[in-house]
């Protein structure tokens, strides 16, 4: 060690890039939503900071804990690893959009029964991922929603709660 | 009919709001005109900040203000109602550990702000860090909580007893991790800032913030109405929510300032790792003689951290001599903090291994020696307990679980290609009750609503609170509306030491008694009340009505108020901490945990195929909510036995695995069915008769878990976690 040590991040009197913005057209819970984005906004911050939707969480920012899961084109992704410039054009359904006419999703309900959250933080993603579980046909089985539900991290310990809340759901068939 | 309102498992009744996505968060919060924060944490353990050059970041698009040591405004060294906060930010050039805040760079936008942050280049004369527990170099704190103590004569004791065991245990460092990041959202407007922030404090947080900025505490509020989880992280003020406001107030405008999760390991505190020695002699026939416990736990090279490892050992077991002393290492890491059962989950577990280790130097059963030196008062002071159900926990436990079943010889129990091995643990956890004030308003349409500045971060509090208070009042549930988590309301004590349903309840046992005696003041001279005259000893409530307890008669809250002609009436009550010097001494909750691990007999592969608990927690308030709390412990607990192990460099003092990718928690495919049954009745203590239960599930999993590892393999793992590597 030659007894001094630089933060060497970036090389000294680099310049940061000039912002560039372009704009992104989502269909949201079933809305037409346009804004402009940074091309370095995440789905996942467009989302909460551009259409005030902050029912999905960032946990980690990293994609490693699930909490900011959403629906793209009727398929989970990580919106904290979704540009959202790449995301235009498409079908974006959030935790905000699962009720129907004033009525919670049966998995909402079933979340609320079984007690499957505590503080509650990475519940959207839990609920968002549940509902894609079940109509993927993967909540067969006790050990299938474990294990299919093992990218949702929930540091309260609520699993056996979302397990039986799921198990519930999926074997009454009612979660159109 | 009528069905109790305390007790059973009614849902939360925050849930709704929770699955709708409509519970606003510190990091919802949105103010006009809101800039964002961003944090640069030094690279270096330990010297001194030669330079920090901040003139790109300074310069990039959107940043309105990078702050440093060279021009941040003082502050001063606070403390809070948990004692000094951890030193105040960007205030020297001196860094102590890897991860210190070395600048706030504040922008337009997040995205700005985290590009200019890049931009910020320090420069250090760093000096070799010292970051190990062992490292002869270090400084070494002794009695750091003047809390070394014991009875008899332990040496003595050990040097005559037929049986001994001397062991030395280890648990890693484990950091908290609450799935929501920390978040600060400050603004000032003229003198009065209000800060929605992750607290598991509000009106702690309002005095640290006030102590530290040099304001009245009259000019801050700190709301925390949802956080997302906290396990002790929530506990003090940290130095990013004193940037956050000192941000703003540079700024001129609202700042929200979110962690990252990597600085999530360096700025919200961890749970310390240990080196502990046990000794314990006993007779043959199993009678403990002696009890000597050392534990040894890191701590910070410029903070405090009362983190008592063995404080369960001067109170567990009927030994005759009991010696435990602290001791704590000076390192370059970060402020280390409470994390769900501090000291408890790490001392329990060498403990109660040791115990599992003394059984089987007896050919005793485990389940049988604890219950020959069940503490039938406090060993040490001689104090009765308040209420103490330990046996009938590991009656039920041991029942439940079909201990009975067990084959005592290591490695006798096999399914398929997998060890099967059964182990036990028994544990205490302190008793904790703080001051707490609360407010309780009826109104005329016959409701009431009841606030305190306490906060639920998840535990349920809102809805037991909201329980209590229905029955204190009378009342059904949903006519009973809490408000918590903003300081503003009646002072709270912080959610934490397992301690806010003893303090609460009793603040609003307190603040509903005054109610009705306000109801009773209102009709003391109205000829037009069956109430009148009556003492608030001469009543009861039920369905919204205060009645006489001799006849029968009585009126309702709301007919009261329309006589009266007020719209609603408001009383106030608090309550204090319990002395701890009567000859009956305040006495925390007890659990038995029984473990079946699995272990694949070729590659070592730990699986904990069911725990179940037996608690004696006093009177349970919600069912569901408290089988919640011990099941969310017990998944810690699982984790600290088996996975968590926060990896620092021995070189750098870097956090080396700082992501969710690395620092293994459990996962859900981690957590097989958990089993817990409540036992025993309500503690004399407090007027609700509750113990708290929030901590409870952590300590003893692990020895649990390690004791049938032990069981299954032969193998003796005394370091946490048990990995592969250790049981091949």
């Amino acid at each position: 060690m030659d007894g001094s040590a630089a933060q060497a991040r970036v090389s000294p009197g680099q310049r940061a890039p000039a912002v560039v913005r372009v704009p992104v057209s989502l269909r949201v819970n079933g809305s037409e939503r346009r804004l402009e984005v940074d091309t370095r906004t995440t789905l996942l911050d467009a989302l909460r900071d551009g259409l005030k939707l902050t029912g999905t969480k960032k946990g980690c920012d990293q994609g490693q804990c699930g909490a900011c899961t959403v629906h793209v084109d009727g398929r989970r992704v990580l919106s904290c690893l979704t540009l959202a410039a790449s995301a235009d054009g498409r079908e974006v359904r959030t935790i905000e959009g699962l009720e129907q006419d004033g009525t919670p999703h049966p998995l909402q309900e079933a979340f609320v029964r079984h007690d499957g959250l505590q503080c509650g933080y990475c519940t959207a993603g839990q609920i968002m991922s549940a509902v894609a579980l079940i109509e993927e046909g993967r909540a067969g089985s006790d050990d299938e929603i474990r294990e299919f539900m093992s990218g949702n991290l929930c540091r309260c310990g609520a699993y056996p709660n979302i397990v039986a809340a799921i198990r519930e759901v999926a074997g009454r068939g009612d979660h159109a | 009919m009528d069905r109790p309102v305390v007790g059973e498992g009614i849902d939360r009744v925050d849930a709704r709001v929770k699955v709708s996505g409509r519970a606003t968060y510190p990091t919802d919060a949105d103010l006009p005109g809101l800039a964002h924060a961003v944090l640069v944490q030094s690279t270096v353990a330990a010297g001194r900040l030669t330079a920090v050059d901040t003139t790109a970041a300074t310069a990039a698009p959107g940043v309105l203000a990078v702050l440093t040591h060279e021009n941040a405004p003082p502050l001063r060294e606070a403390r809070d109602r948990l004692g000094p906060l951890p030193p105040p930010p960007l205030q020297s050039d001196r860094i102590v550990h890897h991860g210190e805040n070395v600048a706030v760079v504040v922008a337009e936008t997040f995205e700005q702000a985290t590009e200019a942050a890049r931009l910020v280049t320090a420069r250090y004369a760093p000096s070799p860090p010292v970051v190990d527990i062992d490292d002869p170099g270090a400084e070494h704190v002794r009695d750091p909580f003047g809390s070394d103590g014991g009875t008899g004569d332990v040496g003595a004791a050990l040097a005559t007893a037929p049986v001994r065991v001397e062991r030395t245990y280890r648990t890693a460092v484990n950091t908290n991790h609450p799935m929501g990041p920390f978040a600060t959202v400050a603004s000032w407007e003229g003198d009065k800032l209000t800060v929605h922030d992750s607290t598991q404090g509000p009106s702690n947080t309002r005095i640290g913030l006030a102590g530290t900025l040099g304001v009245p505490q009259d000019d801050v509020r700190v709301l925390a109405p949802y956080i997302g989880g906290g396990f002790g992280s929530g506990l003090r003020t940290w130095p990013h929510t004193v940037l956050a406001t000192v941000a703003a107030r540079h700024v001129g405008r609202p700042v929200k300032l979110v962690l990252t999760r990597k600085q999530m390991f360096t700025s919200v505190g961890h749970r310390p790792d240990t080196r502990q020695t046990v000794r314990i002699g006993a007779t043959r026939d199993g009678r403990i003689t002696a009890i000597d416990h050392e534990a040894w736990q890191t701590v910070s090279i410029r903070d405090v951290n009362p983190e008592h490892v063995t404080r369960a050992s001067l109170s567990g077991y009927a030994s005759p001599n009991i010696s435990a002393r602290d001791v704590q290492v000076r390192v370059n890491v970060p402020s280390p903090g409470s994390m769900r059962a501090p000291g408890d989950a790490q001392g329990n577990f060498a403990l109660e291994s040791a115990l599992d280790e003394l059984a089987y130097e007896l050919d005793l059963d485990p389940l049988e020696l604890r219950l020959r030196n069940y503490a039938d008062r406090h060993p040490v002071t001689g104090q009765q307990w308040s209420s103490n159900d330990l046996r009938a926990c590991y009656r039920t436990g041991a029942e439940r679980f079909g201990w009975s079943r067990r084959d005592p010889r290591p490695r006798s129990m096999r399914r398929g290609r997998h060890l099967v091995g059964y182990g036990m643990a028994g544990t205490s956890f302190f008793f904790a009750q703080f001051a707490c004030a609360a407010r309780v308003t009826v109104t005329r349409d016959g409701g009431a609503v009841v606030a305190s500045a306490g906060m639920d971060l998840g535990t349920g509090t809102y809805t037991v609170m909201t329980q209590l208070a229905a029955e204190l009042l009378g009342l059904p549930v949903r006519r009973v509306r809490m408000v918590m988590g903003d300081s503003s309301l009646p002072e709270a004590p912080v959610a934490g030491g397992s301690g806010l349903t003893g303090s609460m309840g009793s603040a609003i046992h307190a603040a509903a008694r005054n109610t009705v005696r306000a109801f009773l003041d209102l009709v003391r001279d109205d000829a037009g009340s069956p109430l009148r005259g009556a003492a608030v000893d001469d009543v009861r409530v039920e369905h919204g009505r205060i009645v006489r307890v001799d006849d029968g008669r009585g009126e309702s809250y709301a007919e009261i108020l329309t006589r009266h002609r007020q719209d609603e009436l408001t009383a106030e009550g608090s309550a204090e901490a319990p002395s701890e010097d009567e000859p009956v001494v305040p006495t925390g909750p007890y659990a038995a945990k029984f473990a079946e691990v699995h272990v694949d007999a070729d590659l070592g592969v730990i699986r904990v195929a069911r725990l179940v608990t037996a608690a004696h927690c006093g009177r349970v308030l919600n069912e569901k909510t408290a089988r919640g709390q011990l099941v969310g412990g017990t998944v810690g607990g699982i984790g600290m036995a088996l996975l968590e192990h926060t990896v620092t460099e021995p070189r750098t003092g870097r956090i080396a695995n700082g992501t969710f990718g690395d620092y293994l928690i459990a996962v859900n495919a981690d957590i097989p069915d958990l089993e817990v049954h409540f036992v025993g009745g309500p503690d004399p203590t407090t007027p609700n008769g509750t113990k708290g239960c929030g901590e409870l599930g952590i300590p003893g999993t692990a020895a649990a878990i390690a004791n049938a590892v032990f069981h299954a393999t032969g193998t003796r793992v005394r370091r946490l976690p048990i990995t592969i590597e250790q049981v091949l």
